[in-house]
């Protein structure tokens, strides 16, 4: 199948569904031996203010490389039904869950560390996320990590446009719905324990009452996790509201890394036969990323 | 911007049709949203059809969710509700500017952006009242503490808004007897200090629906007679140009 725009008549294959967001569907499509992702809006209004906030972060000077945004259009349907759409950038990657899974728990703080820096960037420029959960972070090698579907994106001081029930502060009973960077912060805080305690937190959400939901039953959570125990501080921190934003967290995210990479000895690693050496080698070069991370933080 | 939302789980089967006091409402200029609430149960034919033909009317949407969706359903469609009332002024506006039709889709991309974006500031800032109209006959019992979050939790997204956001909550039929609607909570910006919003209800048999959209029609009414003068909604107008 071919879409071409109506304003611009750029034409566009589409290859296949990439996911579903709560304005539209994404789709993977090639223009120009390009593979871009499109995303068709269900309402107008709607997709127009997420293409706002995106041209919004465009707009600031040095905030990205290469540009997301691509294009914006309307495509017309063979019944005469007309969609809005927009193209950005196509990002790979998996789900968080499967990258750990596939890599193992010890990519967990420099993918953690590295989601951080992804929202600092949007709260230097005055943006909260909104929306952070599962579906919307990619990861690929290394720990690479990208924010994807940005209908929840609100700028500091106003209400929250699109959040996810468990990840929201409100539904534990710990702050307000305005935007602001501690918003963020506490959902990547339900996000860390949802990672390493899945099942644990879902059966809390079904068996407690709304006025009992609390920030200290993540904690609870948390602390019967042992990827998570060495962050058990930062996450008090993050649920409480502590830090400024997601740069403050992250120097701090940080220093938990260097003491996790630094203290003990070689771990194990299950199923592989030259284990500790390999454990250690990953150990090291995840201090090492983190210094490296550290130091052009520090300068830019 | 004036909204009811009506939360019951089935038909009304006193006095004046629902279907002509949402009428009612929407021609003052309130738009009234339904959800039917269900678990395990259903509304039943009938049931589902009043609450579609109501919101029709009434200028609002209908949902259906089951108590542990109602927190979410009923945030969503006041959120939805706000857009598409600021919507419905900017395209009076378009029209009026550009002819056609006034559809924000007739405009081209780079145009709607600049529409959209004070579309988005009007939903943030704008004056907003809700009131709450809930179902206490008998079957509604098991569902109350589900009704007293989702209107929790609606108080503490409105007040995460820029704009001043209201609310007050009915519940029909009222304690008196031959009362419609009783009156739970006034106006307010805050529940922080509220107890529990439904203490000592008596859940009787009959459901008013109608008169009850009505009670709470004169109720917006007689708070408009006292502000009469005041700016109200005047700065929705006087903000599109």
């Amino acid at each position: 199948m071919v879409i071409t725009g109506k304003w611009r008549k750029r034409r566009y294959r589409v290859e296949r569904m990439l996911g579903e967001g709560a304005n539209g569907k994404v789709y993977l499509v090639e223009r120009d031996r390009r593979l871009l992702a499109l995303k068709v809006g269900s309402d107008t209004v709607d997709l127009q203010s997420e293409i706002n906030v995106l041209q919004a972060l465009e707009g600031r000077a040095g905030s990205r490389a290469e540009p997301f945004l691509h294009d914006v259009d309307d495509l017309k349907l063979a019944g005469g039904k007309e969609y809005p759409f927009y193209v950005m950038k196509y990002v790979r990657g998996t789900k968080l869950p499967a990258f750990l899974a596939a890599r193992g728990p010890e990519w967990f703080p420099i993918a953690g560390y590295n989601l951080l820096q992804r929202l600092a960037e949007l709260h230097e420029s005055g943006w909260a996320f909104g929306d952070l959960k599962m579906d919307n972070i990619l990861a690929a090698e290394y720990g690479h990590v990208e924010l994807v579907d940005y209908g929840g994106v609100t700028a500091f001081g106003k209400s929250i446009r699109q959040f996810t029930e468990i990840y929201d502060r409100g539904y534990w009973n710990a702050g307000t719905r305005a935007s602001d960077a501690a918003y963020d912060l506490f959902s990547f805080g339900v996000l860390c324990v949802q990672l390493f305690q899945e099942k644990a937190l879902y059966r809390h959400t079904a068996g407690t009452l709304p006025q009992n939901r609390s920030p200290q039953e993540l904690l609870k959570l948390a602390s019967e996790s042992p990827e998570l125990r060495p962050f058990a501080g930062w996450l008090e921190r993050a649920f409480a509201g502590g830090f400024r934003n997601a740069e403050e967290a992250g120097a701090a995210w940080s220093v938990v890394m260097r003491r996790i990479g630094t203290g003990g000895g070689p771990r194990k690693r299950a199923g592989a036969v030259p284990g500790w050496t390999k454990a250690l080698f990953l150990l090291s070069s995840g201090a090492l990323a983190a210094v490296l991370y550290w130091l052009l933080l520090g300068q830019g | 911007m004036k909204q009811i939302l009506l939360i019951t789980d089935g038909c009304s089967n006193v006095g004046l049709s629902p279907v002509v006091a949402a009428a009612q409402a929407l021609s003052d200029g309130i738009t009234v949203n339904v959800v039917g609430v269900l678990d395990g149960g259903d509304l039943g034919e009938y049931g589902a059809k009043e609450i579609q033909e109501i919101a029709h009317a009434g200028g609002g949407m209908s949902r259906m969710a089951n108590t542990r969706q109602l927190s979410q359903t009923v945030q969503m469609m006041t959120r939805k509700t706000v857009v598409q009332t600021i919507q419905q002024v900017v395209q009076k506006e378009l029209k009026s500017v550009l002819g056609g039709e006034g559809a924000i889709e007739e405009l081209p991309p780079e145009k709607r952006s600049e529409v959209v974006r004070v579309m988005d500031e009007l939903g943030e800032t704008s004056k907003l009242r809700v009131a709450l109209l809930i179902d206490a006959s008998a079957s509604m019992k098991p569902k109350m503490a589900a009704v007293e979050e989702a209107i929790r939790d609606l108080m503490l997204s409105l007040q995460s808004r820029q704009g001043i956001s209201e609310l007050s909550v009915f519940h029909f039929p009222g304690n008196g007897h031959g009362d419609d609607a009783s009156l739970d909570l006034d106006w307010t910006t805050n529940l922080s200090g509220v107890q529990s919003l439904f203490p000592k209800l008596q859940m009787r048999g009959t459901t008013p629906t109608g008169p009850a959209l009505l009670q709470v029609i004169e109720h917006y009414r007689g708070r408009d007679d006292r502000r009469r003068g005041g700016e109200e909604d005047g700065m929705m107008s006087g903000y599109v140009v």
